[in-house]
């Protein structure tokens, strides 16, 4: 597999997921993107990127308990993979190093 | 209050969404759904709608692909799994797989004789331009549609219009004996035809040529099979045949036999241009010939018959002038005509029975009725299997729920049980095939036809098999299919009520199965009870014990002399020497006036029959008023009415009165006829027929010999009279026939029909029962338990067996009640047929209900009773 890619949206799950480790299933990370970016996002936006990250090999995921609200609904979890982590870091490290290119100029 | 989600959307996302997404993207949703209700929620709900749309996208979107992927291996399974139910309950599969072959096979023999009625005359190649030429004449009181013509009509027809290509005849001119070595065969199916007679009709030629094997006198074309019997070959044109013993004909053709579905079955054809008779040009009598006129292409026939008669018109003129003198108009204006019709050719076998029908024809009515028996059958047939599967399904609903669980779709479970049902009917239809083959010669004795097992080569009725199997499988698979498959796994595998134990449809189906078995056991009482009515009728005269003996005209002047030797036969009570029999086609009509002044208005028409003196006492016919002929020239200008004719003429006394007819002699044009007697109505045609007037006149007809035995010995009477026979007349075959069998031979068409209602209505309770017992002995499996105990609380074997038995019984008095206007409407249309017929009973209703009734009660309870008897210990130990 070579570099794979991962979009600006697709970033911010990856983090939420990260973020909130073991919790992270689609109302929690809505919730917290929400929170974070002071804005509406809707949860099909999250799904979809979701199953773009999982697909690239970044997340995993599986079936939570059965509870007594969401219809009856199981949640689906999702957990950062080796390989997302790595991504993370990467795009971290490139963020980073290019950031640290900046001249320091004050912007008064 | 809870808010639910739209429901709409909800449903929406379901339809598209892939499985394996669904979950949690209806729980995400409904959670989200779930805190943004609280602040409003009619903007919570559009913003889940909102968010249902925005999921409408591929990667969400079901795969059309994804059901194909391991097909073969589960089909594989499907069969497996079918195939060990099939094994493992060999009870329900003898029913469903015996059932379902027995109504196939039924479908089957009624299918070949529908098809075979319905192809009559198709085998002609010209079929659909060839149409029979019919008359109907009124004629002062005589009306009548007749389906012959006078002799020159056809030819006249053909010279006058272009649209007809060409035209023939044929009239059935009887039997004659053919001389083979030293014995005389008698050739019964004889016909006058033209020479023509290979251009219309479709008779292919084995030998000969056919433009000219009917155009000289004294030949003769025969079918193969009696070319062979005479000459063990085909190959004999330029033979000659030796025809009663004194003539010779010339063989000029042989052709193929004539197919089973022709309205005709002649074995020789000799030509017409014998006949004087047929070449002349008379139009207003001489009624005599059936006449085919084959239309060029794209002929009307409408306009056709219109044209033809104009054509009738202008050749009658000249004859009523001559006859009746009368112009056409005055004759008209009496309101009397002759009006010509074209009858279809294909339509001559089921839809056409009038007086000059060369042979007795089919009839439609029959074939509906069939139709019918045989949908009636299989549906019964297919209810059993629907049924039996869905009484079943307590058994197969844990099965359902495992599968569920196990991941099974729903189309997955419609699939196997499909192929369970496809796989019974594939059994069913291959042991019909063998039923069908087995009950074929029986079949053939029942119907008078003979059809053989080849129709199975064909591949339109392997076709139609595969169709019908398929067709069936269907039917019967499909409700139990969607029934079953509907199953809630978590409401059956924790053992509750996923199934219903009373169906409604189920109770439906039982219902309309007995229906239509009480449809058919009413309608066979009738039947049979109208054939027994008929059998039993006083018709007038007495035909037990009366010998009829053919070919007396053979004799000659030995005629005497065997009349002598007869009455000195033991057991010969009396003996008369005429053709014109009750019971047989020996018919002539002819016109009669009131008055010498013949006026044409006052004619009547009646049969009149040459008898001698000893008639009326050989046929134990009654003399009402009068008296009989008596013996030499005295009465040779005497008449016997019966009481339809002088009731006709509406004399008072009619013993008084004369009547008049034409003659052929040129000296006495008209013959004047003293009344002398009146004997009793007795019936002469069908009894679907009024008796017509009918008049003895005295003379000799030796068309046949009627001998009235009083003996016990019936076989030592007939070895006797046919020794005197071979001592004066060797070389002539001694043939004779019973005057009973005869006349059920006249009503062969009813009792073959009748029998065969009777075995099919029979197939139809029994299918009905099959299923019934089926189902009894589920509902009493599934209460074993309660049986048990409730015998160990003490109820009783009889009141156990009620229970058990009473909510059959009520589906049962259901269908009693649907079944029984409807027989009552059907059998009543049927018996309309008939002018003497038998009132409905109403207990012929009630008994076809207690019929049902008994054969349900019988077979429920064998297995109530069965189950009511059994050990309770056993019973309740059963788990």
């Amino acid at each position: 597999m070579t570099q794979q890619s991962l979009g600006e949206f697709e970033e911010l799950v990856l983090l939420m997921v990260a973020a909130l480790h073991d919790e992270a299933y689609g109302v929690a990370i809505l919730e917290g993107l929400e929170e974070k970016l002071k804005k509406k996002v809707n949860i099909s936006a999250v799904h979809v990127a979701l199953k773009r990250i999982e697909d690239k090999g970044f997340v995993k995921s599986r079936f939570g308990g059965i509870t007594e609200d969401r219809g009856g609904r199981r949640k689906k979890f999702y957990v950062i993979t080796a390989v997302g982590k790595r991504m993370l870091d990467a795009q971290y490290e490139l963020r980073n190093s290019i950031y640290k290119q900046i001249p320091k100029i004050s912007f008064g | 209050m809870k808010i639910n989600p739209p429901q709409r959307a909800l449903q929406f996302l379901r339809w598209f969404c892939r499985e394996d997404y669904l979950e949690e993207i209806e729980g995400d949703l409904i959670e989200v759904f779930e805190i943004e209700v609280q602040q409003s929620s009619k903007r919570a709900k559009w913003k889940f709608a909102w968010s249902v749309i925005k999921y409408f996208r591929p990667e969400f979107i079901k795969s059309f692909k994804h059901k194909e992927y391991n097909a073969y291996g589960m089909y594989k399974s499907y069969f497996k799994i079918g195939w060990r139910n099939l094994a493992k309950n060999k009870g329900y599969s003898l029913i469903n797989i015996g059932g379902l072959a027995i109504g196939l096979a039924a479908c089957m023999l009624i299918g070949l004789y529908v098809h075979h009625e319905l192809s009559y005359d198709q085998f002609n190649e010209k079929a659909d331009r060839i149409y029979r030429a019919d008359m109907e004449i009124k004629f002062g009181d005589n009306h009548m549609n007749i389906a012959v013509t006078n002799p020159t009509f056809g030819e006249t027809a053909l010279s006058d219009f272009a649209q007809i290509e060409q035209t023939t005849r044929l009239r059935f001119y009887g039997g004659f004996l053919v001389k083979k070595g030293d014995v005389n065969i008698r050739e019964g199916n004889v016909a006058w035809a033209d020479s023509t007679l290979f251009d219309v009709f479709t008779l292919p030629v084995i030998a000969g040529n056919p433009k000219t094997a009917l155009t000289e006198p004294n030949s003769i074309v025969l079918t193969e099979s009696v070319a062979r019997k005479y000459f063990d070959k085909t190959d004999v044109v330029g033979q000659t045949l030796t025809i009663n013993n004194t003539e010779t004909r010339k063989i000029t053709a042989v052709i193929k036999d004539i197919p089973s579905n022709a309205h005709f079955h002649f074995t020789s054809f000799i030509p017409n241009i014998e006949d004087k008779s047929a070449s002349q040009d008379i139009w207003a009598g001489y009624q005599n010939w059936n006449t085919y006129l084959l239309l060029k292409p794209g002929v009307d026939p409408n306009t056709m018959t219109t044209e033809l008669n104009r054509m009738l018109d202008r050749h009658l003129e000249p004859d009523l002038k001559k006859f009746v003198n009368k112009s056409l108009a005055e004759f008209n204006n009496q309101g009397d005509f002759f009006k010509v019709s074209l009858t279809k050719l294909t339509d001559i076998h089921l839809h056409s029975d009038k007086p000059g029908e060369l042979y007795a024809n089919g009839n439609m009515e029959y074939i509906y009725i069939f139709s019918v028996i045989a949908v009636f059958i299989l549906f019964i047939a297919i209810i059993n299997f629907m049924n039996l599967a869905t009484a079943r399904s307590a058994n197969r609903a844990r099965e359902v729920g495992v599968r569920k669980v196990m991941g099974s779709l729903r189309h997955n479970l419609i699939h196997q049980f499909l192929t369970e049902s496809f796989l019974t009917c594939l059994f069913a239809m291959l042991l019909s095939v063998g039923i069908t083959y087995l009950s074929l010669p029986l079949f053939n004795e029942l119907t008078g036809k003979s059809f053989d097992f080849s129709f199975l080569g064909s591949g339109s009725v392997i076709f139609l098999m595969i169709g019908l199997t398929l067709v069936v499988g269907l039917l019967s698979g499909s409700y139990p299919a969607f029934y079953l498959s509907a199953f809630q796994p978590v409401a059956v595998l924790r053992g509750s009520k996923g199934y219903s134990k009373k169906s409604v449809f189920r109770n439906t189906l039982v219902a309309f199965q007995f229906s239509a078995s009480i449809l058919l056991i009413a309608g066979t009482l009738i039947v049979f009870l109208q054939m027994e009515y008929i059998r039993s009728k006083d018709l007038g005269y007495s035909r037990a014990q009366k010998l009829i003996i053919n070919n007396i005209d053979q004799l000659g002047q030995q005629l005497e002399p065997f009349k002598n030797n007869l009455t000195q036969v033991a057991g010969v009570e009396g003996l008369s020497v005429t053709g014109f029999l009750p019971v047989n086609f020996n018919r002539s009509v002819n016109a009669f006036f009131p008055s010498p002044t013949m006026d044409i208005n006052t004619a009547i028409s009646i049969q009149s029959w040459i008898v001698d003196e000893n008639y009326l006492p050989t046929m134990d016919m009654k003399v009402v008023a009068g008296r009989n002929f008596h013996k030499g020239k005295a009465d040779t200008l005497s008449i016997i009415l019966n009481e339809a004719a002088a009731k006709f003429l509406g004399w008072g006394d009619v013993l008084e009165h004369k009547l008049y007819r034409l003659t052929e002699k040129e000296t006495s044009p008209i013959a004047e006829y003293n009344v002398i007697g009146i004997v009793k109505d007795f019936h002469f045609s069908s009894l679907r027929e009024q008796v017509k007037p009918l008049a003895f006149l005295y003379g000799e007809d030796r068309g046949g010999l009627t001998v009235k035995v009083n003996s016990t010995d019936m076989a030592s009477v007939i070895n006797n009279i046919e020794a005197q026979w071979k001592s004066i007349s060797p070389g002539f075959p001694f043939e004779y026939s019973f005057m009973d069998q005869d006349f059920e031979n006249l009503y062969k068409s009813e009792r073959q029909i009748g029998n065969l209602i009777t075995i099919f209505a029979s197939l139809s309770i029994f299918i009905s029962c099959l299923g019934l017992f089926g189902l009894a002995t589920y509902v009493t499996e599934q209460r074993t338990k309660e049986i048990g105990i409730r015998k160990v609380l003490g109820a009783s074997v009889a009141g156990i067996t009620t229970l058990l038995s009473k909510d059959f019984l009520k589906i049962v008095l259901i269908a009693i009640v649907i079944a029984t206007p409807v027989a009552y409407y059907l059998t009543y249309q049927w018996l309309q047929g008939f002018v003497y017929r038998i009132s409905l009973q109403w207990w012929v209703f009630v008994g076809a209900g207690l019929i049902a009734l008994g054969i349900a009660l019988f077979t429920i309870s064998f297995q109530a009773i069965k189950a009511a008897l059994a050990n309770p210990v056993k019973s309740l130990r059963s788990e």
